[in-house]
């Protein structure tokens, strides 16, 4: 990429290149580098081209992430960060990127974010979480098994559900919300929601516990694609007639090349991912020929459509501005509100929190949320296949292998 | 003789022409001396008979003839408007044009003077007026209606919470508490809920009540009816059962809860003994939603007619109260208003089964309870129980605050000890403790950590906050093994810490 320091918008990305989410990390790295490149492409901000700067996160502590949005800001006095999650500072980075004035966009979907906005609307004002809040997983997790069971795609020989949790606050906040919701549809929640510290590659514990309950739906909350695997593994060592849902990082292509022919069936689900229609498949080529690494497109495509999304705000906007620059920043966050953009995973349409809005969660129009997307692994090419929320379903739930 | 006068060239015919009222004038015996242009022009469909010398009677018979007049039967009508003109009556009548003409009689020198005007636009005020002022009245007898039957359904929720607050005016256990403390939630709810129906219960009638169809969770309606009816029915020795369900409906969640709830009050108030049963059975397209009691039940004469606006079953005394016999006829009303069918069977003596059809609804549009999010409802905290210590007030209370908004339960005190009490009396633990590290009397944090997991197990997770930043503070608390923030506290950084001592002790420290 040239480097026209004069007339280069600097773009920050704090990302977990290295640790147990560098998976992730290494997809979002790429989703913003093809982002900009596609923007700088077609002429840039008004004529400015966008510069990134990426800075690892691998620790996902407060400290790492901290120093992570304080060295964009200082050094490289960027306009905007822009980037995916990045779990464990449970919001302490707002504080550098609120004193500074300028744009953060990132995903990751806590519900704290909700409470950190209202808490202080003016200070906030540049803080957008491009994805629904983790609290919606539990929602639509429950909605979702309510109609496999009522369409009778799949009929559960009991109302029982285990739950299993992570121990980040994204992980407990997801298993509480479905323990709350079950019973509204008919669910008794029998085992959990049992919280086991992560990230643990042993879980026999927590399925003997869970298999003692014999459950007819076993939801494991936690997000790490790896110890998602070994999971998946320790459960069909003694499988039983339930479903499993496997949250988020099964959406990895990793989850599927270290769990093998023992993925096939698992349901995964996530409110920010790459559609399975044409727009979302053309991305998937794009990006496949971009980048020749093992890193997941469905991963990637959140940070594109977040990058998108503030290059047409701040053209809307009259331009972007560098710390300090309060004021025009403003401007650039109030067109991000105003905005709705149909990315590559769906509209993202920010609510009054500055939060992206859910489908069909927080509204019915697909038009106006990101989907809440449920994938099932089919087939001997265990591909990720959406089974739902219609329109974005493209073939039928299956009964998992395991079922004898 | 004075001279005569000279001539008047003043002519009354020649005014009276330009006059647009128009103007007859017959000689005593009733035949026309003259009319003016306004006369001819009023029934200008008449002018070939409007000749001096024609008769009263025959003008009129030739204006009903004609078909001039829309007023039935021709002979009678001219009989009527003669007799009232010689009485000097004035009459109206209207024309098949849709006009309406008003003539009268005036007695003159020359004989009887009529004077005819359109009066179209003051007869179609006088109808609107007539007919708003019917709405109205109908619209006050409705509005009177339904605010006594509304004020009949308010006693359902009021009775509850009587029943209640005299619960916790007694020994109420400490573990009751928060079951009691919803219930009257729950009740207060209701209240709130046909209030607010209540303000719009006037427009029912001119359709001003717009049902705000959904997907709605049955067991979310079902669980409130529950909750609002159980210690009625407790009250009254029956047994108030609810079979939950896992269907969602297509309905409108406030009208249908208000018919069921209607359903469930009429059973309660109907049984002497026994139970009431509220359950679901799904058809195709369809869910049943039905109260069945084993009350006093209903005639086949009368359940014909239960339905009806006022009705009261005079075969089903009420003891203390009494119904005004529109609490079904709403239920009607408003399962109209949501595309649903309601409908009984009974059997007297034997009890009486309610019922209300409603379609089924799709469960990814269903709409669950909670519309806006927060870390109240469901963070990772939501429901802990936190112990603080802190000598200044402001702090205290705004520490308070945040860990609230975190959905946490706070017992906040200047005396450790008086804390401590308060769990110890409650039978409860807290799940972390924090405290200021200097606290009056020179106690320091470190012991109050120390007097909390003598009390309540040496694994209590405890953070220490301070306002010194010197060395021998904070080491003095990292020695005791537990964990420090240095004031102002910052709401990520504790959040941070706290989730670290809670959910993930093990791991490196993330602050």
């Amino acid at each position: 990429m040239a480097h026209e320091e004069s007339t280069e918008i600097p773009i920050g990305s704090m990302v977990p290149l290295t640790g147990a989410i560098a998976d992730d990390g290494i997809a979002f790295r790429n989703g913003a580098i093809i982002a900009i490149e596609e923007i700088n492409a077609s002429g840039g901000i008004l004529g400015r081209k966008l510069h990134p700067y990426f800075v690892d996160t691998g620790p996902q502590n407060a400290a790492s992430v901290i120093a992570a949005a304080n060295m964009l800001i200082h050094r490289h006095k960027v306009h905007a960060i822009i980037n995916g999650y990045n779990i464990g500072p449970q919001n302490a980075e707002y504080e550098p990127i609120a004193d500074a004035g300028i744009i953060y966009i990132h995903q990751n979907t806590l519900l704290q974010h909700h409470d950190t906005i209202s808490s202080d609307r003016e200070r906030y004002f540049g803080c957008f979480m491009g994805d629904p809040a983790d609290y919606w997983y539990g929602q639509g997790f429950i909605k979702f098994i309510s109609w496999l069971r009522d369409t009778r795609q799949w009929t559960p020989r009991n109302e029982r559900l285990a739950i299993i949790s992570g121990s980040k606050p994204y992980s407990i906040v997801i298993a509480r919300a479905i323990e709350k919701i079950a019973h509204m549809f008919g669910w008794q929640v029998v085992c959990g929601p049992r919280i086991v510290q992560t990230p643990t590659t042993s879980w026999q514990e927590a399925l003997a516990e869970v298999r003692a309950a014999d459950p007819a739906v076993i939801a494991n909350t936690h997000f790490y694609a790896g110890d998602l695997a070994h999971f998946q593994m320790q459960f069909l060592e003694n499988p039983i007639n339930a479903l499993i849902y496997l949250q988020y990082g099964a959406m990895h292509d990793s989850f599927v090349r270290l769990a093998g022919a023992a993925s096939e069936g698992a349901i995964v689900g996530t409110v920010v991912g790459l559609l399975p229609d044409a727009i979302g498949q053309a991305f998937e080529e794009r990006y496949r020929a971009r980048f020749r690494d093992d890193s997941t497109a469905r991963i990637a495509g959140q940070v594109h459509a977040a990058m998108h999304h503030y290059a047409i705000a701040a053209a809307l906007a009259g331009g972007t501005a560098p710390p300090g620059g309060h004021q025009q920043n403003r401007v650039v966050a109030a067109r991000l509100r105003s905005t709705i953009y149909r990315s590559v995973i769906g509209s993202v349409n920010y609510d009054s929190n500055q939060a992206a809005t859910s489908y069909p969660n927080s509204t019915n129009d697909p038009s106006l949320g990101l989907p809440h997307l449920f994938f099932q692994i089919q087939g001997r090419d265990l591909r990720h296949t959406a089974i739902a929320p219609h329109p974005y379903d493209v073939a039928p739930f299956r009964i998992p292998p395991w079922f004898r | 003789m004075p001279d005569a006068e000279p001539a008047s060239s003043f002519s009354p015919w020649e005014v009276l022409r330009d006059i647009s009222l128009g103007i007859a004038i017959f000689d005593p015996d009733e035949h026309l001396l003259g009319s003016n242009a306004g006369f001819d022009a009023l029934y200008g469909s008449m002018v070939d008979v409007i000749k001096p010398g024609i008769s009263l009677e025959a003008l009129l018979d030739t204006l009903a003839t004609r078909n001039q007049i829309n007023a039935g039967a021709s002979a009678s009508w001219v009989t009527a408007a003669l007799s009232s003109l010689r009485g000097m009556i004035p009459i109206r009548h209207d024309l098949l044009s849709g006009r309406s003409y008003e003539i009268a009689p005036h007695v003159v020198p020359a004989g009887i003077a009529l004077t005819v005007q359109d009066v179209t636009t003051l007869k179609r005020g006088d109808a609107a007026l007539r007919e708003a002022r019917d709405i109205a009245d109908r619209a006050n007898q409705s509005k009177s209606r339904f605010l006594r039957a509304a004020s009949h359904d308010l006693r359902q929720p009021l009775a509850t919470l009587k029943i209640l607050i005299y619960t916790c005016q007694g020994n109420l256990e400490e573990l009751a508490r928060p079951e009691t403390l919803r219930a009257m939630d729950v009740s207060v709810s209701v209240i709130e809920d046909l209030l607010g129906a209540l303000l719009n219960i006037g427009q029912l009638d001119g359709g001003g009540i717009v049902a705000h169809i959904d997907s709605v969770p049955i067991s979310a309606i079902l669980d409130r009816v529950f909750i609002q009816f159980k210690h009625q029915a407790e009250q009254k020795g029956l047994k108030l059962t609810v079979v939950s369900s896992s269907l969602v409906a297509s309905s409108d969640r406030i009208l249908l809860e208000r018919v069921l709830s209607n359903f469930v009050s009429n059973a309660i108030r109907y049984t002497d003994v026994g139970r009431i049963l509220v359950g679901c059975r799904r058809g195709r397209d369809h869910i049943q939603i039905m109260v069945a009691d084993t009350g006093r039940g209903i005639s086949a004469e009368n359940q014909s007619r239960i339905f009806d606006e006022f009705y009261r079953v005079v075969d089903r005394p009420e003891p203390g109260q009494k119904g005004l016999g529109l609490g079904l006829n709403i239920a009607k009303r408003f399962a109209e208003l949501i595309g649903a069918t309601i409908s009984v069977q009974s059997n007297p003596g034997r009890g009486s089964c309610f019922s209300i059809r409603v379609p089924i609804g799709e469960v990814w549009r269903a709409a669950v309870a909670e519309t806006a999010v927060s870390e109240f409802l469901a963070g990772q905290f939501a429901g802990l129980e936190v112990l603080l210590v802190e000598d200044d007030q402001l702090l205290r209370d705004a520490l308070s605050n945040l860990l609230q908004r975190w959905g946490i339960l706070v017992t906040a005190s200047i005396e450790p000890e008086e804390a401590v009490e308060a769990f110890l009396a409650r039978g409860t633990k807290p799940d972390l403790a924090i405290t200021d590290y200097r606290l009056p009397g020179g106690l320091r944090g470190t012991e109050v950590c120390q007097l909390l997991r003598r009390n309540f197990g040496a694994e209590l997770p405890c953070i220490v906050v301070t306002g010194d930043t010197d060395v021998q503070p904070l080491s003095e608390i990292t020695a005791a093994g537990l964990r420090y923030l240095i004031k102002p506290v910052s709401p990520p950084q504790l959040r941070a810490l706290m989730h670290h001592l809670l959910y993930e002790p093990d791991l490196p420290d993330p602050i």
